[in-house]
């Protein structure tokens, strides 16, 4: 089959690499039907995450059909088409017993090794380096994923079509769960800092938690445009202005209730602070929101992010009113073959 | 509970500097005239040859703190070295005049403070020698204590290798419903000292490394009825193989 791998620092390629097979009773492969690249993916890709190995399958956000499965699968049938979760959980240690699935004690192979970087384990991830189990990631034609019978979510309407359920395997429910850490009761005003794909998610799920005002933030006025066409949301520009929280009780919009930001956007976290009521928890969704953690980086109280399937599960229900997953973050799709480009253009 | 954890004599400040003679012993013998250069040396003549010698001075003494238990004499003979190490650099100083020389001076008087402060340490230990060092490797089973101890019964090649070693197991029930705890303990002592725990430990040979693995593995045993296999470590993870994994890309044939 082929396959997106790494090649390198900064360097991605299309490869054949061998069919994936079934290690495990409970195993299944499966043939993708789509996928996608993750901001988190660019820590891959330039180096930034240690124990990539070159030709690592990339890609933790998946779906597609099930070919084949193993014979402990006893919840999935050849045909069905699944999304597959980035965390691969066991489903049985007490981690998985809590939900807290993206802490799975038994998925992840390598996990001593984790245990000795971060002081912390996790679970074992698609496609995400050595450090998370090195397993084969889903930016090819077909997967294998271990406890198949845990954690792919069926989708059984046909008539969805693929781009508004892929993102439940990873950033919708990142952006979902930024906003349940607001613990948004109704009436709240929710900043949000970014605006790519999950920030657009976690605003819109704070509107839909019961929000009443959601500002959201960022440079681009392409994605504020998006934001505000799609999701009905405030927009503020942070270059257009000299001071975001000044600009923010200029329009008495003083005091938000929480804050939630993204990937790349270096110093958000202490400016966010400044515009916060007190005692109002600030939180980072996101995969940089660990290694802050680690490094004792706490400008704002944080919540140690647990994602996982409790927040998938949870934001499975906002499948039939296709809102939060409908608008448009996705904003290229390629097939596989082209990849390289995509990456480049990420 | 007030398990005792550290038991034997020497600390890790001991086993710092004794790593630290190995290093820059290693230096001065290989690399003679490049460490007299960084002291304000002049690099020919008998300067390198001295350097060198004090080099295999650096590497007795780094190998005897390694590998002796309660290396007191050991420490005792670093303080010497730093006195000498400070008279020959004086001289080269009064010599040279070279500020390199001084910023030399400096570090070895950096150095002495912690060999003098060891030394003295490791002089007030009294009665018997202890080497050993309290090994403790546990893992937590969410399942009742019956089936964990019926599980631990079946593993008969691990329990044959921990009872190799003299290990105690402990099981115990896990606090807040949260399982049953398996302990193995066991006094580690390897030959030679630091330097054999390093060999055992790079080669994956002592039981500590080997417990680290095998009571994951019993964990996935008992929870998910499988050991976990991924695309980088098919067999399951071992450390002794962790530099060996390959890339995160499906076998070319099946390993079951």
């Amino acid at each position: 089959m082929k396959a997106t791998i790494w090649a390198g620092r900064n360097s991605v390629d299309v490869e054949n690499v061998p069919d994936p097979k079934i290690l495990n009773d409970r195993d299944a492969i499966v043939r993708i039907t789509s996928t996608a690249i993750c901001g988190s993916d660019l820590h891959l890709v330039d180096g930034y995450v240690p124990t990539m190995k070159k030709g690592d399958i990339m890609g933790h956000e998946f779906m597609g059909e099930v070919v084949e499965t193993g014979r402990g699968v006893t919840n999935l049938q050849v045909g069905d088409r699944v999304v597959v979760p980035f965390p691969i959980a066991c489903g049985s240690c007490w981690s998985c017993r809590h939900e807290l699935f993206s802490l799975c004690e038994n998925s992840n192979p390598n996990a001593r090794l984790a245990e000795k970087m971060f002081g912390f384990p996790t679970a074992g991830i698609f496609g995400y380096s050595h450090l998370t189990g090195g397993f084969a990631g889903g930016q090819a034609e077909y997967a294998r994923v271990p406890f198949a019978d845990v954690g792919p979510i069926k989708i059984e309407d046909t008539t969805i079509p693929d781009e508004t359920v892929l993102f439940l395997s990873d950033i919708l429910p990142t952006g979902y769960m930024g906003a349940e850490f607001c613990e948004i009761s109704g009436g709240e005003v929710i900043a949000v800092w970014g605006a790519g794909p999950v920030g657009q998610f976690a605003a819109a799920s704070a509107k839909m938690l019961g929000a009443e005002r959601v500002i959201v933030i960022d440079r681009f006025d392409y994605r504020l445009r998006i934001a505000r066409e799609n999701l009905d949301v405030e927009t503020l520009n942070y270059e257009d202005v000299d001071s975001v929280p000044e600009a923010l009780k200029a329009d008495r919009r003083s005091g938000p209730r929480c804050v939630h930001r993204r990937g790349r956007a270096r110093g958000a976290l202490p400016r966010a602070r400044l515009c916060l009521r007190p005692h109002q928890a600030g939180d980072a969704a996101g995969d940089r929101a660990a290694d802050r953690a680690a490094r004792g980086d706490h400008e704002l109280p944080q919540r140690r992010d647990h994602l996982g399937h409790r927040r998938l599960r949870r934001a499975d229900g906002q499948v039939p009113d296709r809102r939060a997953d409908e608008q448009g973050p996705l904003d290229q799709e390629r097939p596989v073959p082209r990849a390289p480009l995509h990456a480049a253009a990420a | 509970m007030a398990a005792q954890v550290r038991v034997r004599d020497k600390d890790s400040l001991a086993q710092f500097l004794g790593w630290f003679s190995i290093g820059l012993g290693t230096a001065q013998v290989t690399n003679p005239k490049t460490l007299c250069k960084i002291v304000g040396a002049s690099d020919d003549g008998i300067a390198p040859l001295v350097m060198r010698l004090m080099g295999l001075r650096e590497l007795m003494q780094g190998t005897g703190i390694l590998t002796r238990p309660r290396p007191t004499m050991w420490l005792w003979s670093r303080v010497g070295g730093d006195v000498l190490d400070l008279s020959l650099l004086l001289a080269t100083a009064v010599k040279n005049r070279k500020a390199r020389t001084a910023f030399a001076i400096a570090n070895v008087i950096g150095v002495t403070v912690p060999d003098v402060y060891e030394s003295r340490f490791l002089s007030r230990k009294a009665g018997p020698v202890r080497s050993a060092k309290r090994v403790r490797k546990g893992v937590t089973i969410d399942r009742p204590r019956s089936e964990v101890e019926a599980a631990w019964a079946a593993a008969t090649e691990l329990r044959r290798k921990v009872d190799a070693e003299g290990a105690s197991v402990i099981v115990a029930e896990a606090p807040g419903d949260r399982g049953t705890e398996l302990i193995v303990q066991f006094d580690y002592d390897p030959p030679a000292g630091d330097i054999g725990a390093a060999v055992q430990k790079l080669s994956g040979s002592d039981l500590a490394t080997q417990l680290s693995d095998d009571l994951r593995r019993l964990k996935q045993q008992i929870e998910t009825g499988q050991i976990v296999r991924s695309d980088g470590a098919p067999d399951g993870h071992l450390l002794a193989d962790h530099l060996k994994q390959r890339a995160a890309q499906p076998l070319k044939e099946a390993v079951r």
